[in-house]
């Protein structure tokens, strides 16, 4: 009988457990993750107000209520088992740890207070175990062109009944001006035209495009969107495209942002720089099929790169589960047997289930769950009636 | 009636749920992406689920199939076939197209739908297994 163990209970690493499940009815599957549950980006990258995105979910649930896939959460690799010993432990292990850092601009001002990263914006809104909701001021400027920068601006521009069906708990600031500036012209920008329609549907927020030329889906949800003008709008979203950042400007904190495109220049003042320009972290170097060594392999974004929706990460955990399937050997390996002792904090998936029932009892009117917001409540849920 | 179920999906929501109604009914299941419109036999029922995806796309595994059936152009006479549309009322201009251009598609090839096209919002408190079930169950106690 074969075992695997894969690093990371987000989308990448649950659709890696899902497919190898199916290539492989008789292994022994664990996923282990840092934090104490399961679901990754699903849970903390995904906006709040998408839930039927963040429903993907009830496929991972199955591994764990009937596939017999085990989690380990608030397993740290490095810190309560080395991937060595993993190695040793599991025929094969896949490291399906994403990226979780925000790209920095890299020009001058980027660290000033009030430039905040996408990754640590969204995970507060999330309620990312010990996040701190971010210090958000009333004039905003969103650089960046892709799905994210427009979660930013969607979420920023509702009003607290459009958030109903939501699990967002936190009160967002009343934001009266969002200016969304992308490096690209708008033919070249990353959005999808779905998202972008969403925005059509904002009740209390004006759009304005400016510079939007050329052809395709993108183009024309953008000229569809422009002029937007439900009554009694309290924020008005711009949209500019072609502008290089240059500098983000303060003494204190930011007070302005800087773009150049071509001789001209476009001075936005703002009280709040939010990033949206994309992912880093520690890539893994693999070949083209994901194999890092003998018995390690790597998939999702940590694999490919900050790039790729649900789909194509699934489609990518299959191809790689594919190779694993194909490269195993006559297994063996004393798998979670080893494992279980060396890690007896690790919160199961009953453990998981009693801060999910919790979150779910806790939602208020017109939220569908509210999340646990510290690991050590968590960690305390999770551990009751065991 | 021979019955088998046939899925389009882009995210594995569709496959996990036309494997669950192919389960409870004892029936065949197939992607569409690996299914060729010459297959489809007069007599023979077929539950299609599948999804919408981006601006109210057939999911990635219906693409094949979908271009198939415009390249054969099929005369699918006497087959029968229900659709189970999954999408997502948070799209609402768009909101379970996919289910939509199936049963176009079928139709126009000559296909007899039976039933009502249902659909399941992901955005919505009902789990999928709870409408499609029941459904599948009515139409086998039609077929």
């Amino acid at each position: 009988m074969h075992s695997i163990a894969i690093i990371g209970a987000g989308p990448a690493g649950c659709y890696c457990a899902q497919a190898l499940a199916k290539a492989l009815p008789d292994a022994r599957i664990d996923i282990l993750d840092a934090r104490p549950v399961p679901y990754g980006l699903i849970r903390y990258g995904v906006a709040p107000d998408h839930q039927g995105t963040k429903a993907v979910i009830r496929q991972f649930e199955r591994l764990f209520e009937r596939q017999g896939v085990q989690f380990f959460g608030d397993v740290t690799l490095g810190r309560d088992v080395t991937l060595e010993a993993l190695r040793e432990m599991y025929d094969a292990v896949v490291l399906a740890t994403g990226l979780d850092q925000d790209r920095k601009l890299g020009v001058p001002g980027d660290d000033l207070p009030g430039v905040l990263g996408s990754g640590v914006v969204t995970r507060a809104w999330n309620d990312a175990p010990d996040s701190t909701p971010p210090q958000i001021g009333a004039r905003v400027v969103v650089i960046g062109n892709g799905n994210v920068a427009v979660d930013l601006v969607r979420l920023l521009a509702k009003t607290d009944a459009e958030c109903e069906g939501s699990d967002l708990t936190l009160t967002l600031p009343p934001v009266t001006r969002i200016d969304v500036v992308g490096r690209s012209p708008a033919e070249a920008a990353k959005f999808d035209p779905v998202m972008l329609k969403e925005l059509g549907r904002l009740g209390a927020a004006s759009i304005q495009v400016h510079g939007a030329e050329g052809e395709g889906k993108v183009i024309e949800a953008l000229a569809t969107l422009n002029g937007h003008a439900p009554e009694g709008a309290r924020c008005a979203v711009h949209f500019h495209f072609g502008w290089v950042p240059e500098a983000i400007e303060g003494d204190t904190r930011v007070t302005a942002a800087r773009f150049a495109r071509g001789a001209e220049r476009l001075s936005l003042p703002c009280d709040t720089v939010l990033t949206a320009i994309g992912f880093d972290g520690s890539r893994q170097e693999a070949d083209v099929e994901g194999r890092i060594a003998p018995g390690l392999y790597t998939t999702g974004w940590a694999r490919r790169g900050p790039r790729g929706t649900i789909p194509e990460n699934r489609a990518d955990a299959m191809q790689v589960a594919a190779t694993i399937a194909a490269d195993l050997g006559p297994g063996g390996k004393p798998r979670r047997d080893a494992l279980a002792p060396l890690v007896p904090q690790a919160v199961g998936y009953a453990g998981w289930q009693r801060i999910d029932e919790a979150e779910r009892a806790a939602a208020p009117e017109g939220r569908v769950r509210a999340k646990i917001r510290t690991r050590v409540a968590m960690l305390a849920l999770a551990q009751r009636g065991e | 009636m021979p019955t088998q179920v046939l899925y389009g999906t882009e995210t594995g929501n569709a496959e996990m749920l036309a494997e669950d109604i192919a389960g409870h009914i004892g029936a065949d299941v197939a992607n569409l992406a690996d299914f060729d419109p010459a297959a489809f036999e007069a007599g023979t029922l077929y539950l299609i689920v599948t999804s919408t995806y981006g601006d109210g796309d057939l999911p990635a595994s219906a693409k094949p199939f979908a271009e198939k059936m415009a390249a054969q152009q099929p005369d699918l006479s006497g087959v029968r076939f229900a659709v189970f549309g999954m999408g997502d009322s948070e799209y609402p201009e768009t909101f379970n197209f996919g289910g939509k251009r199936i049963e176009e598609m079928m139709t126009a090839a000559g296909a007899v739908m039976v039933g009502e096209r249902v659909t399941h919002d992901a955005s919505g408190p009902d789990m999928a297994d709870d409408l499609a079930l029941p459904w599948a169950d009515a139409l086998m106690a039609l077929a």
